[in-house]
């Protein structure tokens, strides 16, 4: 191909996907490239799609029958686990069921490919039908830079040229490295190792146990006995007739509790009250991926330079401060607006940091970046032993005496919650969580 | 109880060019560096898919067929043995997710 596109982009995963679509739809000439066989192929995560981007980029994408997504989340659920016990906050709403969805259940293999479909179409109806491509089953070796500017990549033997490149690569980042945008190594603080089962069911038997109408699923997050005492959580999402088990786990914790990922995923099952959510069942998948913390340092020095932006993962957009795991909606944004940067480039003619710095400027006054500069402290604690240990057991232990009837003169709640905090905690400790978890949230 | 061991797991995946007998390595692992100064031998428990393996002996040995293209190691080691990439369409092994 001699032709010198617009853009190329590496990556068809949920940032890649909604940059080509904002490219299509505003006729530029792009080139996408997936290392898979296809869109989906091999990406992984847990997972909650959450927010209502999804509707920008496929329009009513509800009414569509057997469309890419598993289910719009109805019910969220947080449980703290200790060894023997589970509580649980949990919420249901109708209010959930209203369209656009904020939140909706994927499995990246289906959802990938039918969003790679709906790129397809809008490149159909754009005005370069012709020039602008999907290309799965090509690695990226490299990005290509002249005098410091990107001018396209190089597959192999093979080169492709374009004014911009925009990396969506994913977590494992080695063209944002290769670029210098990130550090040849980066060490293992603020990543987690996601580990997940998807287990079939009877479509009608996992709507019944899961109290499911229609499409409606449910999130569920623990936190506690699930991780055997290494940093991190829990999670169960419902798909049309699988669930989606799994765990986040620190890989720098991991490593030094000398602990194996595979071995904590069947301690977490075999909790009394999660072997009673999971119980029958086939397994049909396993999988594994690493993803980011939240925590800010990980993230690349900067996410643009000359004729470069870095969106999704590939960036780091990842955050779990206590209420969800988000990552995709990140991705989804942050692809919206770096492809609306190379927009304004090529209406501007200047591909170079100049504008591409706009990409950071709306990122940064979008909610991916708000939300993470402002829950950092809430990613801090999140990640304390304090939080994934003595709250989920001070809380069981709470419950265990709070919910027990036994024919003994009942103690005043605030004794038997007095007589739980000394046990897995203390007074100055928990104040001082308090007092953190007020300012952080 | 569905709990399965990591091999059945791994029976699960899917990869690509099962068939072909000769693959080309994505990740390239120097074990001489796990085998002499590494304090840990960290990947023989964090990798998920068990690539890194100790024997009897307490060496490191390591094999990319299983690899599930996670990432774990890339980060986990930070003694500088393992050289981390994606596979070759072509002639590497990597793996295809179903569900994903």
């Amino acid at each position: 191909m001699d032709e010198k596109f617009d853009c190329i982009i590496v990556g068809a995963g949920v940032a890649g996907l909604a940059a080509a679509m904002t490219l299509a739809r505003n006729n530029m000439k792009f080139l996408l490239i997936e290392k898979g066989e296809f869109a989906g192929a091999k990406n992984v995560s847990g997972g909650v799609l959450w927010g209502s981007d999804l509707a920008k980029l496929v329009p009513n994408y509800w009414e569509e029958e057997n469309a890419g997504w598993e289910r719009y989340i109805t019910q969220r659920r947080l449980t703290f686990l200790d060894e023997q016990s589970s509580f649980s906050i949990d919420f249901k709403s109708s209010h959930f069921q209203e369209t656009p969805y904020t939140g909706v259940v994927v499995l990246r293999s289906k959802f990938d490919r039918w969003l790679a479909g709906k790129v397809e179409d809008a490149i159909a109806e754009s005005d370069f039908p012709m020039d602008s491509f999907i290309a799965p089953n090509i690695k990226v070796d490299e990005v290509l830079m002249e005098d410091g500017k990107a001018v396209g990549i190089r597959t192999g033997e093979e080169e492709f040229h374009a004014n911009s490149v925009i990396i969506a690569e994913g977590v494992n980042n080695l063209l944002t490295r290769q670029v210098g945008l990130q550090d040849d190594y980066v060490p293992a603080d603020h990543v987690l190792t996601g580990i997940k089962e998807v287990i079939r069911y009877d479509q009608e038997k996992l709507e019944d146990r899961f109290q499911l109408s229609g499409l409606g699923g449910m999130s569920n997050e623990y936190i506690g006995y699930a991780t055997d005492g290494v940093e991190g959580g829990g999670f169960l999402y419902t798909n049309r007739d699988t669930i989606s088990i799994g765990l986040v786990l620190g890989l720098k914790d991991l490593r030094e509790k000398g602990k194996s990922p595979h071995d904590i995923l069947n301690h977490f099952k075999k909790h009394p009250a999660v072997r009673d959510t999971i119980r029958g069942g086939e397994v049909v998948e396993y999988s594994a991926h690493v993803v980011s913390s939240g925590d800010k340092r990980i993230m690349p020095k900067e996410l643009y330079k000359d004729g470069v932006l870095i969106c999704g993962e590939a960036a780091n957009l990842l955050m779990n401060a206590g209420k969800a795991i988000q990552g995709m909606d990140y991705a989804m944004r942050s692809g919206i607006l770096a492809a609306e940067t190379i927009v304004k480039a090529k209406e501007q003619d200047d591909y170079s940091s100049s504008t591409m710095k706009e990409y950071r400027q709306a990122l940064d006054e979008s909610f991916v970046m708000k939300d993470m500069n402002s829950f950092q402290d809430a990613v801090h604690m999140l990640h304390s032993p304090q939080m994934f240990k003595d709250v989920p057991n001070l809380i069981c232990d709470f419950g265990r005496k709070f919910f027990t009837i036994d024919n003994e003169p009942t103690p005043k709640s605030r004794k038997m919650l007095a007589e739980s905090i000394k046990k897995h905690s203390s007074y100055w400790d928990l104040m001082k969580l308090g007092f953190k978890g007020a300012k952080s949230l | 109880m569905n709990l399965l061991k990591l091999t059945e797991r791994l029976g699960l995946v899917s990869y690509r060019n099962q068939a072909k007998s000769e693959i080309k390595p994505h990740i390239v692992v120097d074990t001489d560096i796990c085998n002499s100064t590494c304090p840990h031998k960290c990947t023989t428990y964090v990798c998920p898919a068990n690539c890194y393996t100790m024997d009897e002996n307490g060496k490191v040995h390591f094999q990319v067929e299983d690899c599930i293209e996670c990432g774990t190691c890339m980060y986990a080691c930070d003694q500088g043995a393992v050289d981390w990439n994606y596979p070759d369409p072509e002639i590497g092994r990597g793996v295809t997710w179903n569900y994903g």
